[in-house]
């Protein structure tokens, strides 16, 4: 299928969701043989204790990397974290960059901007974006994957959740979010599950084909309805502990009028969330 | 891998604290990574957003367009009286706006009252001291400090604990409480008793726990979570109500077109066309449906209070009506909760409860007395019943027993048993009581003919037998078993070691007996073809003996076990349930809301009861939400879409009989409005294309829709049940308001004869006045007003006709009689009163632009209205004969 992680990075700071999300990196780094860089940038002018912190994560994430034998290098820089963490991930070819966002950072994303979003729109790899919201689901035993219609990078998507899924030992839950069947005269019509499994779309297909091709077993589940909503109910009643979704193609406009699922996920997931922004074309 | 699963220094480790507790600049860091510890409302429609939908919706917008018109029609030829036209129009916009408003409006208040569960302040400890800090504060890695009384402000795990007692109630429904300890627990983390969860009690003891999951992230804010995100939609006569009127929306307009374009082909001005096409169109429109169909509710929702059933959501009324599938729990709603003793084995006998005399009963009821948390304190007994049935019996046997309590090992589902250890005549003893597959296996021997014998072989399968043969007497089974602990109290609680080697004492029975009235209604449900699904925690024997016994059950049932449950996949549930007769038993209600999401993705519309504060996602998830008013909390009866005041199931099956009632008198009063259509619609269709005078000015049709047949219409909403609504399957999901049959019946069968009615009155008023064929009559002419008068009083009383026809779908309405709907004499005579004043005022004359008519055009139209009843009649009688043929 093509995709290997080969060098993968996770964006550690004083911030323990940054700590978290690391963990995640490390466990995939685990079952795909990649390297993991552990690399903390420093800003200019940033307090003492917070520096220190810092520097505790990255020893823990150290010495857990050695305990998991990973391979493990960690990285301590000054500067501005996005321009430096490009700078690494040019200079050593990082195939992913795990990065966490925070609850203060959720409503500023679009409007005012951070490092996070930063990242995952200049990086030229690959973006895992984590969302910690839950410290007591340390290894995810249910992961749930919202899916669409069409649907990009999906040998990298594919490949990524089944990785995690085998580091883990994990459930894969896939969601198929869709539109309800509705006429102008009749409304919305109701389908049963067969009927709906009928209509799979071709790109959701070929996920399911890929994760069959990895030996990840899954089960999945057509919803229509509004799409944001219906994952946080979905993980919120089958007690998932991790979303694993794409990121979001809307642009400002369109999530102004149309809203933004990714968005509206972001900002009330129930559990731990990984938006991807993939950079891994189909072949 | 989760937070139960480890060790103290790995709880830690993980979530990045010690036992000295965050620093305080690391609490304000987290609280900006995780947000602040509090139940939030998901962000939602506001409600002046909503209100404002229902100025934008199609029928909405042609009014608009309609009303704009109007207002253009006045500014380019003023005087036409197009003024009070758009005025009127903008008017019916506003009132269907608030009528369909009020259908959907609901108060939420679960959240607020979730809310209040949850501390204001709590102890913690950061930088290694005790501080005290406002709950919302609190951040995963901070160390909490837990005594008796406090609530819990978060998820949080055990690291210490001494004698910690939690009730858990508001997640589990239990309200028996649970030990918690620090040990590593290996389970599912909601079952774990190492986790104190937000919005739990600390009943007892003290310890100190570590923050993991805040606010709405904990899992009491996953319960918040789902009550305020899930939504259950348009119920179905909301989206019958949008598929009427895109229907009548797509129809008005077509034909609007369509006219306007043959009027200009045959040569009639713009300005005529014009505003005849609006008439058109205000004729098409049923102005009053919408409000109509409120009250309709609105007084449903009346009739059934009577019946002991509060209605919260407007439209739930009629959802009721649909419902395919009932989700009931066992105790207090199907069976009266009033525990009795009935059956008792010790030694290798059964006998019924009131036959004991015998001495070697001893040692089971001094069991069933000593282990038991219900006291007897001023002649009363108080506590749970199954607790207050065993004491009652137990003290009837023995007198009142001195004895002390030293400890208790407290019920909890898990372990399903309690222990207690007491002082009794100077011994230290231990007397246990649960469910006989926990029980047994700790005893060693049996108590027979007052010897303490080995227990094994085929003494065990005799027990096993007599336990089986209880359950299938419907009856909850409790078994009891002793052990005689020494002189000293033990010094160190290892219920291990104590529950260990124990005297087999014997079992008791005791029966919930079904309210009486239940067995008629499930078979009335049954005969309505609704389907019915027993959840209850009892084990599946008692279960299926309690659904038989109340005649839930024809044949052999699918037995779905909580435990089953949660390892099946959707597909594999539905499989399980699709078609069958189906009882949950062992559940506890986290499992409700998966089994109602799965039922109406098979297409059931689904009705599910509750009373727990973790039964609301449930509740706010089925179609209809029904929460018991005496045994329910706060959160459900907010969460639910009704509330059963008297906690029976009986009721909603009452319910569910009114509601059909008002889905067929919705149906009925439309027919009736759709009748009207034709006579308003057809002399403007002539008026365009023959040149006859106009027939009925715009405002007249407004006083009709709006006006005179509004209380007809109410009080076809208010008729009784037809003698067959119990007896017919639901409507399937595909068959709406309307349909073929009612539009034939409105619009073509009633509407003609109308029409017919009409045409015959207005050209009689035209031709007497001596009007003839081509002959120009301006609209403000006597005459012209004469005859659209008599088109309207005509319309008036055909309608009068139509109402008395519509009162009955297929059965004859001479069966009915006269007086029993006085709304429907009401609703007459005020239909004549108001059309007398607008036909005779000076007043109504100028504003509806009417004139006085002689008493022959009443006369002519009496035969036209008894027309339409004889017409009715023998299409029903038809149509019944149709049916006697078929069956």
């Amino acid at each position: 299928m093509g995709i290997m992680y080969k060098k993968i990075l996770a964006a550690v700071n004083e911030h323990v969701n940054a700590e978290v999300a690391a963990r995640y990196a490390m466990h995939l780094a685990k079952a795909t043989g990649a390297r993991i860089y552990l690399c903390y940038v420093a800003e200019k002018g940033i307090p003492d204790e917070a520096f220190r912190h810092a520097e505790e994560s990255v020893k823990r994430l150290f010495h857990r990397a050695r305990e998991m034998e990973v391979d493990a290098e960690s990285v301590v820089a000054t500067g501005s974290p996005a321009a430096e963490i490009k700078k690494l991930v040019l200079s050593e070819g990082i195939d992913l960059v795990f990065t966490a966002t925070r609850h203060e950072d959720v409503n500023k994303r679009f409007y005012e901007g951070t490092t996070a979003r930063r990242l995952s729109l200049s990086l030229p790899c690959s973006v895992a974006l984590v969302r910690v919201v839950h410290l007591g689901r340390i290894h995810p035993g249910k992961l749930l994957v919202p899916l669409k219609a069409r649907m990009c990078h999906i040998s990298e998507w594919s490949y990524f959740t089944a990785m995690l899924a085998r580091s883990f030992g994990s459930s894969v839950h896939l969601l198929h979010l869709t539109r309800p069947a509705s006429t102008f005269f009749h409304g919305e019509l109701h389908m049963s599950t067969s009927e709906w499994e009928k209509k799979i779309p071709h790109d959701i297909s070929g996920f399911i084909h890929r994760l069959d091709h990895y030996g990840i077993t899954h089960e999945k589940k057509l919803h229509p309805g509004r799409t944001g909503r219906n994952i946080m109910i979905e993980a919120a009643v089958k007690r998932h502990d991790l979303i694993i979704m794409g990121a979001s193609e809307r642009g400002l406009l369109r999530s102004l009028i149309r809203g933004n699922p990714v968005e509206e996920v972001l900002k009330e997931t129930p559990c731990n969330l990984i938006i991807l922004k993939l950079r891994h074309e189909d072949t | 891998m989760k937070i139960h699963n480890l060790s103290r220094e790995d709880v830690f480790l993980n979530l990045v604290t010690s036992e000295n507790g965050l620093s305080s600049s690391e609490a304000r860091k987290r609280l900006n990574e995780f947000g602040p510890n509090e139940i939030r409302e998901t962000s939602k429609t506001p409600l002046t957003v909503k209100f404002l939908r229902q100025f934008t919706h199609l029928l909405a917008v042609l009014l608009w367009i309609g009303a704009g018109l109007s207002f253009i029609s006045e500014a380019l030829h003023p005087g036409e009286g197009m003024l009070n036209l758009g005025l009127a129009i903008v008017a019916v916009i506003i009132l269907n706006a608030i009528f369909t408003f009020i259908q959907e409006y609901r108060a939420e208040k679960a959240i607020e009252i979730l809310r209040q569960l949850l501390p204001f302040q709590v102890r913690v400890i950061r930088e290694g001291r005790e501080v005290l800090i406002v709950a919302r504060e609190v951040v995963p890695g901070d160390v909490i400090l837990l005594s008796e009384g406090l609530k819990v402000p978060a998820d949080a795990r055990i690291i210490e604990s001494a004698n910690l007692m939690a009730n858990n109630a508001p997640l589990t429904g239990e309200a028996e409480p649970v030990p918690l300890d620090s040990k590593p627990f290996c389970g599912e983390l909601i079952e774990s008793r190492n986790i104190a969860f937000a919005g739990s009690s600390i009943v007892s003891g003290r310890g100190c726990a570590v923050v993991f999951a805040s606010g709405m992230s904990s899992e009491f804010g996953r319960i918040a979570r789902l009550t305020s995100a899930v939504e259950t939609g348009m119920s179905p006569l909301q989206k019958e109500i949008v598929k009427i009127t895109r229907f009548i929306a797509v129809m008005a307009s077509v034909m609007g077109i369509v006219f306007f374009m043959i009027g200009r082909l045959i040569g009639r001005s713009f300005w005529e066309n014009f505003i005849f096409t609006i008439g058109l169109i205000v004729a098409n429109v049923p102005e009053g449906l919408l409000p109509t169909v409120t009250l309709a509710l609105v007084m449903g929702g009346r009739r059934m209070l009577k019946k002991k059933v509060l209605i919260k959501t407007l439209a739930s009324v009629e959802t009721l009506g649909s419902v395919t599938f009932i989700c009931t729990d066992k105790t207090g709603t199907l069976t009266l909760n009033n525990m009795d003793l009935r059956q008792i084995a010790y030694g290798d006998r059964v006998f019924a409860a009131d036959q004991i005399r015998s001495s070697r009963a001893e040692a089971l009821f001094t069991t069933a007395y000593l282990c038991n948390n219900a006291c007897h304190t001023d002649g009363r007994y108080i506590g749970d019943p199954t607790e207050v049935a065993i004491l009652r019996a137990s003290r009837e046997f023995l007198g009142s027993r001195d004895s002390k309590r030293v400890f208790e090992i407290p019920f909890d589902s898990e372990r399903k048993r309690m222990t207690t250890v007491n002082l009794v005549d100077g011994r230290t003893k231990a007397f246990t009581k649960g469910a006989a597959e926990s029980i047994i296996p700790l005893c060693t021997h049996i108590l027979l003919d007052g010897k303490s014998v080995p227990l094994e072989g085929e003494r065990l399968d005799r027990i096993a037998e007599t336990c089986r043969g209880l359950m299938d007497s419907g009856l909850r089974v409790l078994a009891f078993s002793y052990r005689d602990l020494g002189l000293a109290p033990p010094v160190d609680v290892h219920p291990k070691q104590i529950e260990s080697g124990m005297v087999f004492a014997g079992l008791i029975g005791l029966e919930d007996p079904p309210r009486p009235e239940v067995r008629e209604a499930v078979a009335r449900c049954h005969g309505a073809g609704i389907k019915i699904a027993m959840i209850t925690g009892d084990a599946s024997r008692t279960a299926v003996a309690i659904a038989r016994e109340i005649g839930l059950l024809k044949g052999e049932p699918e037995v779905i076990e909580g435990r089953d449950l949660a390892t099946m996949s959707d597909r594999q549930l539905a499989d399980r349930i699709s078609g069958k007769e189906i009882i949950f038993a062992r559940m506890t209600p986290k499992h409700k809301m998966r089994v109602v999401s799965v039922l109406q993705e098979m297409g059931e519309r689904v009705a599910v009861t509750g009373d727990g504060v973790n039964d609301a996602p449930a509740l706010k998830k089925a179609d209809i939400g029904i929460a018991m008013g005496i045994a329910g909390t706060d959160v459900a009866k907010e969460a639910a879409d009704m509330i059963l005041l008297d906690d029976n199931f009986a009721t909603i099956v009452n319910a569910i009989e009114e509601g059909r009632t008002v889905f067929e008198n919705i149906r009925k009063f439309i027919t009736y409005i759709f009748a009207h259509g034709t006579p308003e619609a057809i002399p403007y269709i002539l008026f365009a294309l023959i040149r006859i005078p106009l027939p009925l000015t715009v405002m007249q049709i407004l006083a009709i829709d709006l006006g005179t047949e509004t209380i007809p219409a109410l009080a076809l909403g208010v008729e009784p049940p037809e003698s067959d609504v119990m007896k017919r399957p639901p409507r399937p999901r595909d068959k709406g308001l309307i349909n073929s049959a009612v539009l034939i019946r409105g619009y073509l069968f009633l509407g003609f004869i109308s029409t017919a009615g009409v045409l015959t009155a207005y050209f009689h008023v035209l031709l007497a006045g001596g009007w003839y064929w081509g002959m120009a009559l301006p609209a403000d002419a006597p005459l012209a007003r004469q005859a659209s008068t008599a088109t309207f009083l005509s319309i008036v009383l055909m309608q009068i006709g139509t109402a008395l026809a519509c009162r009955t779908m297929t059965q004859s309405v001479a069966g009915r009689g006269l007086l029993s709907n006085s709304l429907m004499l009401w609703g007459i005579l005020t239909e004549v009163l108001l059309s007398i004043f607008i036909i005779y005022h000076p007043w109504a004359n100028r504003l509806f632009s009417t004139a006085p008519l002689g008493i022959s055009v009443w006369l002519i139209m009496v035969p036209f209205m008894l027309l339409v009843i004889v017409a009715d009649e023998t299409r029903k009688y038809l149509y019944r004969g149709k049916v006697a043929n078929k069956d």
